[in-house]
């Protein structure tokens, strides 16, 4: 016989009966069903808890939510970070056993390099997952800097500043030329010299599809101009954190402008 | 002297006129939230913050009783939750937000309400929320994301039952950011004509540019 259960916040339905649990906040969190529910979770609960139902349910939602938000905050730019290394370690990796399995596959094609082949690519398949998983991470704690840049680069520039909380203080000038760092020093030190040096236009953001397809002359005054954008984006992002449409809306109108003239 | 002798729209929803405006209010006994005006026991609704605000002072007036039990996906920091909830004062408010940021304002919000309970869950994901929420009579949707139909859609197949009614609130760049607006509307409203019984869509100017919504009701 088909045995039909449920997982809802107060305890496990099964079979018609319920199971009531005794740790409310355990089952809160486990209340995850892969179907939509053929009853309503009230109906069944209001049996429990009569007019104390809502009462109940809010309680333990209120302290799950503080409980959640506290560790999601704390964690969540440094999950990025890491996972961004993890993707650069992954790729390099990848590519050296590719060489290598290249190489062995000239010599002999045996059992074991098939085998090879396969768990590179796997690594591979992992490589996709954690790229998922980033763009994930990175539409929840900065909307914003996603919006106007993307999850790849705003990951990468957060991966560079070291915390949410460092990219949020830096100016946009800053920002602007984040992953530069040795050509900006080299043209600054022979500044400091008095010799003439070209200072860097971009760092990480010129992977930025509206700087890569400009011609070369327009792309410093993108640069800035997107640069600008996302510094205040993480600012938002980082003291609000709610989505502002109207800053990738002005990347496009300037890129839109700039292609044009 | 009463100052508002406005028309109640919806349970505790005044519309009324100052200074020759227009101007929308909730009868609230809590105080503001996002830096709104309390004049008296009424906050105002300002409809450049919220977008039900400007829906309703579009002209349409959503089916939102006092009693309702309504699902609100996107709530964010709470600016058009905690007027739901002042409507909402027999009713119960489940509002579900994913980034943590925003939910921590909204939660100071919600300890303060005694008919919000508060979900932090991607709305894109109902089966994790499935055995918390109730049937309801009305889901709210307001999140700007690419599959947002297909997420309002699937709330309903886990928590509408039959009757149940449903605004979404669209934009059309977040969904195609090529498309042109009215040919993407069409488009949205022929997916939901499968599933719902569509009951009207207006634009959200001169509030919030760009945006559409579309209410519905669902065949279940």
């Amino acid at each position: 016989m088909l045995k039909l259960e449920y997982s809802l916040w107060f305890g496990k339905f099964i079979n018609g009966r319920v199971e009531k649990s005794d740790n409310l906040k355990k089952s809160f969190i486990e209340s995850y069903n892969p179907d939509p529910l053929p009853f309503s979770v009230y109906v069944v609960g209001k049996e429990i808890f009569g007019n104390d139902y809502y009462n109940i349910l809010r309680k333990v939602a209120l302290e799950i939510s503080e409980e959640m938000i506290e560790k999601e905050l704390k964690r969540e730019d440094r999950y990025v970070i890491s996972l961004v290394r993890a993707l650069d370690e992954i790729t390099s990796t990848a590519n050296l056993l590719d060489e290598r399995l290249r190489e062995l596959r000239e010599i002999k094609n045996s059992e074991l390099v098939e085998r090879f082949e396969e768990k590179i690519l796997e690594l591979k398949n992992l490589r996709g997952d954690i790229e998922k998983e980033i763009d994930s991470v990175m539409r929840k704690i900065a909307p914003n800097l996603s919006e106007i840049v993307g999850e790849k680069i705003g990951a990468r520039l957060l991966e560079k500043a070291g915390s949410l909380e460092k990219l949020a203080n830096y100016p946009s000038s800053t920002v602007q030329v984040i992953g530069a760092e040795k050509s900006l020093f080299k043209a600054l030190s022979r500044i400091r010299k008095g010799k003439k040096a070209r200072v860097p236009k971009h760092g990480v953001i010129f992977q930025h599809p509206f700087i890569k397809s400009l011609p070369k002359k327009k792309r410093g005054k993108m640069a800035r101009f997107i640069a600008n954008k996302i510094a205040i984006a993480v600012k938002i992002d980082y003291f609000r954190g709610e989505l502002n449409e109207t800053l990738s809306e002005e990347v496009r109108q300037k890129y839109e402008q700039l292609s044009r003239g | 002297m009463n100052s508002f002798q406005g028309v109640e729209v919806i349970h505790n929803v005044i519309k009324t006129e100052i200074d020759g405006k227009i101007r929308l209010f909730t009868r609230s006994a809590y105080p503001p939230h996002y830096g709104e005006k309390k004049i008296g026991e009424y906050r105002e609704w300002l409809p450049y913050r919220s977008k039900l605000a400007s829906i309703i002072l579009s002209g349409f007036i959503p089916n939102i009783k006092r009693d309702t039990r309504l699902l609100y996906l996107g709530a964010a920091t709470g600016t058009t939750a905690s007027h739901v909830s002042d409507i909402l004062d027999r009713g119960v408010l489940y509002a579900v937000e994913y980034s943590p940021k925003p939910f921590q304002k909204f939660l100071r919000l919600a300890m303060e309400r005694k008919n919000i309970i508060p979900i932090l869950a991607d709305a894109g994901n109902p089966e994790s929320y499935s055995g918390i929420v109730e049937k309801v009579d009305f889901i709210y949707q307001d999140i700007a994301q690419r599959n947002q139909v297909e997420i309002f859609i699937r709330n309903f197949e886990f928590f509408g039952k039959s009757g149940s009614e449903g605004i979404v609130c669209i934009k059309a760049k977040s969904i195609d950011s090529t498309a042109e607006p009215d040919e993407l509307y069409r488009k949205v409203i022929e997916s939901l004509e499968s599933k719902f019984e569509i009951m009207g869509r207006g634009d959200l100017e001169p509030y919030h540019r760009d945006h559409t919504f579309i209410s519905v009701r669902w065949r279940g």
